[in-house]
């Protein structure tokens, strides 16, 4: 998709609007046209979230401090770091790559069958919490209806060590969202890769690898790899399900944030539990700062 | 003027300011808000009418069968007109306290709370003291001195378990069992559930440890968690009907309406105090918001809840009953005290009543019932910080 | 256009609906027993339906997803087109605000709301719609991120521009119809979060569809599960109906880039 910018060199067309091409204005005239939005997040996400970024710095006597930053990173909220990262990673890739199999499958029926496929994946992209614990213990429970069925068969899943109440099990139960997420927001990507260039490269003398490494990669990547990058962060601060299925035996950062604001037994640590928030936000800055390295690193590549 | 004429202007001037001063308290407003008791208000009766013309009343994370609040409810609004209008049931100490802050100068806001105990001292400051009747039968260890937080109910640890199971589990060490495999589980995360740490406290006490030492029992579900013994789910009804656990520890006072809910979808489950640990927790604390929107309606539920009288459910109130006044009609209804009881729960005047309903025949009581020991804020804290650490690692 | 699936794609569109249909069959399964688990009738649907405030708080779920779709639309798609077309610059800044919103803890936000919105604000149920439209940026901006990146922005606009087309007409005949999926995505995940949404409801103490759910089976397990089964199936229907609507329903001049 390279296309050149051609600069214009007539005047512009009376009436043509104000979104003219940002390479003609001074660079704060081009923020015009964001304005509406960038008023809507400050208001609705920014000034609620002051708050918060200030009561973080604040000890319970209202005195400014560093020490719940301090305590951030000690003992158990540390290593909630290491857990939550990990675990959201491992359930970003999983259903990044289980969704772009699907929805390279669904993109090859019919107009019809992918809305209806979307209009699904956009509901299923939305269960959590207990509803979704219910639903994977009454189907993939110890006593779950596939589970029977698989016994049935000979198949014993919970014969080993297999739980569900584990790390493992809650990456399996997220991708029950995650899939379908990832199925929903990447098919418009794949919608625009043409069969026409499959031809083309068989046509010039490329097998199917060469047309998946040469074509396809280069030019879903950034659609794939922004779209895992929005399932990391699901899978971050993905909080009722967890809560449900692992009764505090798993650190994630939500749950202890959650245990410190929202609890019965832990009172008078709030600020601790707004400094876990804003170091989550801190992650995903710098999580974002790495995708977008890789991103700018695989455009030199090509 | 004359002299005799003086004497009786003054005399009558006194009769005149007697009769006023008799009369002032029934028809001057009385300030809800500030109300420190029923006297304040000139007896129950005005309380009881100032009640009913505010008509309704806010609770919040008051679920209709945790300690048989329901009945006090239907009580509240059969007896007295009082519309309940209950707020997140499933909410937290945490998210009460929050709702008092983030609701100020809103219809909505809570006019009662019931919180953990460890909560209190964070929202002292937001409520309003107010002696119920019965005030000198609350022990001193639970109550504020000024009246602005008193103790309502406590509860022990109680042993449940799905009747399929075999064997019937007694005890807690007893549950290192084989045959339990992924059937036991606690009320959530220690550190966020109340119930969860006072089982992590009982089942201490039955390993050998106390309310001081929680280190047996931290060592105790690690063995079962390596055995898969213990699963780490919620144990909430929704789990218990994809029958992701068979047995579980809870309050006792939760008993009756988990067995209740368990023969809804055909199970059967009966509930036992463990023979090896009976461990009660510190009681959960009524409050009255400073600014609720019905202050009448928030003080006549804490006499509500604070009467030790054995009296007529909603149910049985018949419209005869209804007509009367309303300090009468209020010594004909069951107490809170007593609607505790019926819930399984213990009620924290228990020691100074004398006419108790009986308590639920569902949760059996073994006999050799140890000691029952309950650990204090201090002591739960101490606990609390210890699972911080060592609980996502057992 | 439609293509020919191989069997690698059969095999995955099998395993994926397995997985999927599953955990809901089981649900479903669960929430038709009745009679302590004796028989199987729609019993607990049939109870939801004559609650007392079903189709109060249905109605208000359901005004809350009409506003927060039609919000998402009308600040969203602009904003997104304008971006790569000439507003490149801002466009790591916008991506990265729309990413807030899904890692701060909804518990946090909404203690953040509650502090800081006035009361006027907070003293309607409107006010979780535009809270709405935040938590569901993420997901509607990368939706309509994805879909205007797959297409040939500039040489359409460049095109339709040349063609003497205003910007504003060549906006709502040519680049809408043209990311059409993409939009329908991002409005399906708004509407679907609205009709759903739970935790934020609670907090800021509104009676919404889900949390009215919560509240009215409590006690009763088989009537929350067929609740939740309810709702799912119900925000499904609903997105459905707009998906599968006949094109004359909706703009006339939809053209499907890929047909």
């Amino acid at each position: 998709m390279s296309q050149t910018i051609t600069k214009r060199t007539d005047a512009p067309k009376p009436g043509v609007g104000p979104l003219h091409f940002a390479n003609r204005l001074g660079s704060l005239k081009s923020l015009i046209p964001l304005l509406p939005f960038f008023a809507f997040i400050a208001y609705f996400l920014v000034f609620p979230l002051t708050f918060i970024f200030r009561d973080a710095f604040l000890s319970n006597d209202g005195k400014f401090t560093f020490e719940n930053f301090a305590q951030c990173f000690q003992g158990v909220y540390g290593h909630s770091f290491y857990v939550s990262i990990r675990l959201s990673i491992i359930s970003a890739a999983i259903g990044a790559v289980a969704g772009a199999l699907i929805a390279s499958a669904i993109v090859k029926t019919g107009t019809r069958s992918r809305r209806a496929v979307a209009a699904t994946a956009s509901v299923l992209a939305n269960t959590g919490g207990v509803p979704l614990a219910f639903m994977f213990l009454a189907g993939f429970g110890t006593e779950g209806l596939v589970t029977k069925a698989l016994k049935a068969l000979g198949w014993n899943i919970y014969g080993g060590s297999f739980t569900l109440f584990s790390a493992s099990g809650i990456i399996l139960v997220y991708s029950f969202f995650q899939i379908p997420l990832m199925v929903l927001i990447y098919s418009p990507a794949l919608e625009n890769v043409k069969p026409e260039w499959r031809e083309a490269s068989d046509s010039l003398g490329g097998n199917r690898l060469t047309y998946f490494l040469r074509i396809t990669v280069p030019l879903l990547f950034p659609a794939f790899l922004s779209t895992a990058l929005l399932l990391f962060a699901n899978s971050f601060s993905a909080y009722a399900t967890a809560r449900a299925m692992t009764s505090g035996t798993l650190p994630l950062m939500p749950l202890l944030i959650g245990n410190l604001v929202d609890g019965n037994v832990i009172a008078n640590q709030e600020h601790l539990g707004h400094a876990m928030a804003v170091c989550m936000v801190g992650v995903s800055i710098i999580v974002m700062s790495i995708y977008l390295l890789v991103l700018k690193f695989s455009k030199v590549k090509r | 003027m004359s002299k005799k004429l003086k004497v009786v202007s003054a005399a009558a001037g006194i009769v005149l300011a007697t009769t006023a001063l008799a009369v002032l308290p029934a028809t001057a407003a009385v300030n809800a808000s500030t109300a420190s008791s029923a006297a304040s208000f000139g007896g129950l009766d005005n309380l009881i009418k100032a009640a009913k013309k505010e008509g309704a009343l806010n609770l919040i994370a008051t679920p209709r069968d945790w300690a048989n609040y329901g009945d006090a409810m239907d009580i509240m609004t059969k007896a007295f007109g009082i519309k309940i209008n209950s707020d997140n049931p499933d909410g937290s100490s945490a998210q009460e306290i929050a709702a008092i802050r983030t609701t100020k100068n809103m219809d909505k806001m809570p006019d009662v709370v019931d919180i953990g105990l460890s909560h209190v001292a964070e929202g002292a400051g937001l409520f309003a003291n107010y002696r119920v009747q019965t005030w000198n039968s609350i022990p001193k260890a639970w109550k504020s001195p000024v009246g602005n937080w008193y103790g309502g109910y406590t509860g022990s640890i109680a042993l449940c378990y799905d009747s399929s199971v075999t064997p019937a589990p007694t005890s807690i060490a007893g549950l290192d069992n084989p045959a339990y495999k992924g059937m036991f589980a606690i009320q959530g995360d220690p550190t966020a559930a109340q119930q969860a740490l006072i089982s992590v406290f009982a089942v201490a006490v039955a390993k050998g440890g106390s309310v001081k030492n929680i280190q047996p029992g931290i060592d105790f579900f690690h063995k079962l968690k390596a055995s898969g013994i213990f699963v780490p789910v919620t144990a909430n009804a929704t789990a218990f009907a994809s029958g992701s656990f068979k047995i579980d520890l809870t309050w006792d006072y939760n008993v009756t309406g988990f067995i209740a809910q368990a023969k809804t979808i055909g199970k059967t489950v009966k509930c036992t105090y463990p023979k090896d640990a009976l461990v009660a927790g510190t009681p959960y604390v009524l409050a009255i918001n400073k600014t609720a929107p019905h202050p009448a309606a928030a003080r006549l539920w804490e006499e509500l809840m604070f009467s030790m009288k054995n009296g007529k459910l909603a149910a049985d109130l018949t419209a005869a009953d209804l007509a009367l006044p309303g300090s009468q009609l209020f010594s004909l209804v069951m107490g809170g005290q007593n609607v505790y009881i019926s819930g399984g729960a213990s009620p924290i005047t228990v020691a100074s009543m004398t006419d108790k309903v009986s308590p639920p025949t569902a949760l059996i009581v073994p006999t050799g019932l140890p000691q029952s020991v309950l650990p204090s804020l201090a002591q739960q804290t101490v606990a609390t910080n210890i699972l911080k650490t060592a609980w996502p690692k057992i | 256009m439609k293509q020919k699936l191989n069997i690698s794609n059969y095999i995955v569109l099998l395993a994926a609906t397995a997985f999927f249909v599953f955990p809901l069959i089981a649900a479903f399964e669960f929430s038709l027993r009745s009679n302590q688990g004796k028989s199987h009738d729609w019993s607990n649907y049939q109870w939801i339906l004559h609650e007392p405030g079903f189709r109060t708080n249905l109605g208000v779920s359901m005004r809350l997803a009409l506003l927060t779709a039609v919000a998402v639309l009308v600040l969203m798609v602009p904003t997104i087109v304008y971006l790569h077309l000439g507003g490149a610059r801002w466009k790591r800044l916008v991506e990265f605000v729309c990413l807030v919103p899904l890692v701060v803890p909804v518990i946090s936000f909404a203690l953040g709301v509650g502090t800081a919105f006035p009361t006027f604000l907070q003293s309607t149920v409107y006010e979780l719609s535009f809270l709405y439209v935040i938590i569901s940026l993420p997901y509607t901006y990368r939706a309509l991120d994805v879909g205007l990146s797959s297409i040939p922005l500039l040489t359409l606009v460049e095109a339709s521009r040349a063609s003497g087309a205003t910007m504003r007409q060549t906006l709502v005949f040519v680049v809408i119809p043209t990311i059409r999926s993409a939009v329908n995505g991002a409005v399906f995940l708004a509407v679907a979060l609205s009709l759903g949404e739970f935790t934020l409801a609670v907090l800021l103490h509104w009676d919404t569809f889900p949390t009215w759910i919560a509240n009215v089976s409590q006690g009763h397990i088989l009537n929350a599960i067929a609740l939740s089964v309810l709702s799912l199936v119900g925000a499904w229907v609903v997105v459905m109906i707009f998906a599968l609507a006949p094109k004359s329903l909706r703009s006339s001049k939809s053209q499907e880039a890929t047909s």
